[in-house]
């Protein structure tokens, strides 16, 4: 654990150094490392000992890619000649085109790329892939063909986030979705794992609104307070994410309502878990995304070292993490170093 | 005095001061910035700056009338989703969809306009409200939402498409061969032409004089005989008009309309218009300056993260150059005002 304590420590250092470095640059000291002379590498085919590239280019900062962040660096900090940026996105997508367009033309080996739009970041994506670059994809795929695609299994997670909640409804009420904006596939899959598992399980239970919050917990709020107005008998919320469930706990606590509305996030982040203990958020889809990240990242080092070109790829690979959905009788289950 | 003699050059040649932090900058980078002075990245640069740049240009506008567009992003947005709308769902062709997206984005501006001189209210106020209500009318109207079948559309039309194309200088002038040019995106073509003639109309022409009059000094423009209303609104259509233009190059790029799509961009236009000399006391200001002011921004953000420099220090230093650029305005016009004090 120690070791994990101290990583992001020396990330901060490597940053401050080179903060240092801009610094005497300004003043025309001329502190040209031996980094900056070296020659460029080769693309996906660096030979053992040369330095390769990789960089994470997120959403926007968020508790999700922040420990994928985290589980990426555990694995490539071990392999000794991997640099590693982690880049934001800030919820842009021509912000995140400009920041793939950055990482092609600095030949990175492989991008790690959370989309902000399934369809807009599609041409960048078809751009790296002419350059030979892998791309991975974390949890939100893109339309655009690419190297990998590393998940939460939304559609059978969502089937089952519905199972246990009819169960805890009692096989009948009303629902509502508070969903993520369009554009984005992980939408889609959770939107009809969940359709789908109600439709299996619980089929007399109705959805009767399903509106984007846009992945954010105030917006969350806000939302979920118009559609109460509207339908004061809603029994049960389905947050797609757990920023936007623990939105939704927010409003019913503020109403007194705790208790008469079942609420399902979907993530597993750590808020999520404490409030599932604390007997507000009923339950939720926990991965462990440190894992997810590390595997993530093992895909990409096995590429990168093996020369493994972005042309080569017949199809997109897919990898689906296993999860566990977390109520209050399965929650302690979770470790407390699983938990991010 | 040596200070007010060496800022009073400065103000003789508008944008040199600009100019040199640009170059200082731009060839701090190619020094040590891996790649950074690669056909590639001027390519990056460009595709990635330019719309930014046409944006700040249409804001420098309503900041010379004294004014501020801060609903420029929410109307982006709101050009794309309408150009994608009538592209996707109702099949109007590029050609007449684009004009068409063009025109409700100046329309748009020309509201922001009619509120800050009819209703007048302060253009601070009137363009906040309007940034929330386009923003909300792009996800009123969001065929992505509205049709589920259309979330995941990619737009095909040729004259959509061909607005994202790359022009081979090099091989065109016949250099190819010499060494490697970087290929020029359209959109910074549409930015030169944007450019020249936004600093034709603002240097040549009677309604760029009285622009500056107004921004300058309202009652006497009034008392000269200046619509100032229709200027005003004018000012505001032309900001909007830009936005049209960048929705457009943005749905191009993006191959379909994102809800959140120019999302921040008020605050990086004015943010460039303002490092450009665009005085925020309005009156002053030219079209090249907010351009290079958009490019600066582009080529720190490009510069520090090719050198691997954490975002967050990227934007404590924007912030820092923006209050350089604010705080050199100020020192200039306190100048200015001192001398016309003298002088008067």
């Amino acid at each position: 654990m120690t070791s994990q304590q101290d990583r992001p420590r020396h990330g901060e250092r490597r940053d401050f150094l080179k903060s240092v470095a801009l610094g005497a640059a300004a003043f025309g000291i001329g502190a040209a490392g031996p980094e900056m002379l070296s020659p460029s590498v080769g693309r996906a085919q660096a030979a053992v000992g040369k330095t390769l590239k990789m960089a994470f280019i997120q959403f926007m900062p968020h508790t999700v890619p922040a420990a994928w962040s985290k589980g990426i660096e555990d694995v490539l900090s071990k392999q000794g000649n991997i640099d590693y940026q982690l880049l934001d996105g800030q919820a842009k997508v021509e912000v995140q085109i400009s920041l793939m367009d950055t990482q092609i033309n600095d030949g990175a080996n492989v991008i790690f790329l959370q989309p902000v739009d399934s369809v807009a970041i599609g041409p960048s994506i078809a751009k790296a892939k002419r350059a030979g670059i892998p791309v991975i994809t974390l949890n939100i795929d893109a339309v655009e063909d690419h190297a990998a695609h590393v998940e939460m299994s939304h559609y059978a997670g969502a089937m089952d986030i519905a199972k246990s909640m009819g169960e805890a409804m009692g096989g009948k009420g009303k629902v509502v979705i508070i969903n993520a904006p369009p554009g984005i596939i992980i939408r889609d899959q959770r939107t009809n794992g969940f359709v789908d598992g109600l439709k299996k399980y619980h089929p007399e239970i109705q959805i009767i609104a399903d509106q984007p919050a846009d992945w954010d917990r105030k917006k969350a709020q806000d939302v979920f307070t118009t559609i109460l107005a509207a339908h004061p008998d809603v029994t049960g919320a389905f947050g797609v994410n757990d920023s936007m469930a623990l939105g939704v706990v927010d409003v019913l606590k503020q109403k007194g309502m705790l208790g008469k509305v079942v609420v399902f996030g979907d993530d597993g982040e750590k808020d999520a878990l404490e409030s599932i203990e604390a007997g507000e958020l009923t339950g939720t889809q926990y991965t462990d995304v440190y894992q997810q990240g590390r595997f993530a990242a093992a895909t990409a080092v096995v590429l990168a070292t093996g020369g493994v070109d972005a042309s080569s790829f017949r199809a997109k690979g897919h990898l689906l993490i296993p999860y566990v959905i977390a109520t209050k009788s399965t929650v302690g289950q979770i470790q407390p170093d699983q938990r991010w | 005095m040596f200070e007010f003699e060496s800022i009073a050059v400065l103000r003789r040649f508008p944008g040199l001061a600009l100019l040199i932090l640009f170059i200082v900058l731009f060839s701090l980078f190619s020094v040590f910035a891996r790649r950074f002075l690669s056909a590639a990245n001027i390519e990056d640069l460009l595709a990635g700056y330019s719309f930014m740049a046409i944006l700040a240009i249409g804001q420098a506008f309503p900041i010379i009338a004294r004014g501020v567009d801060l609903s420029v992003g929410s109307n982006v947005g709101l050009g794309a989703m309408i150009l994608f709308d009538l592209n996707a769902i109702f099949g109007v062709p590029g050609y007449a969809a684009i004009p068409l997206a063009i025109a409700a984005c100046a329309l748009a501006g020309a509201l922001n306009g009619l509120l800050v001189t009819l209703l007048r209210l302060q253009p601070f106020v009137a363009t906040l409200a309007t940034l929330a209500a386009y923003r909300g009318g792009v996800y009123a109207i969001s065929g992505r939402q509205l049709y589920p079948e259309f979330a995941m559309h990619s737009i095909r039309d040729p004259w959509i498409h061909s607005l994202e194309a790359y022009v081979d200088v090099g091989r065109s002038l016949g250099l190819g061969r010499l060494m490697k040019f970087p290929s020029i995106p359209l959109s910074f073509l549409i930015l030169i032409g944007v450019a020249t003639a936004a600093q034709i109309v603002l240097s040549r022409t009677r309604f760029g004089l009285d622009l500056k009059t107004v921004g300058g000094n309202r009652e006497a423009a009034h008392l000269a005989g200046i619509a100032v209303n229709r200027i005003q609104v004018a000012a505001y259509t032309l900001s909007g008009f830009s936005a049209g233009l960048v929705a457009v190059i943005l749905v191009a790029r993006f191959t379909t309309a994102t809800e959140a799509a120019g999302t921040g961009m008020e605050l990086t236009t004015i943010a460039a218009a303002v490092i450009g000399g665009v005085s925020l006391q309005g009156g002053t200001g030219n079209a090249f300056g907010p351009m290079l002011g958009a490019f600066l921004l582009g080529v720190i953000l490009i510069g520090l993260t090719l050198m691997g420099i954490s975002q967050f220090t990227q934007q404590i230093l924007t912030g820092l150059i923006l209050l350089g650029a604010v705080l050199y305005d100020r020192t200039t016009w306190d100048h200015e005002q001192a001398a016309h004090a003298r002088n008067g």
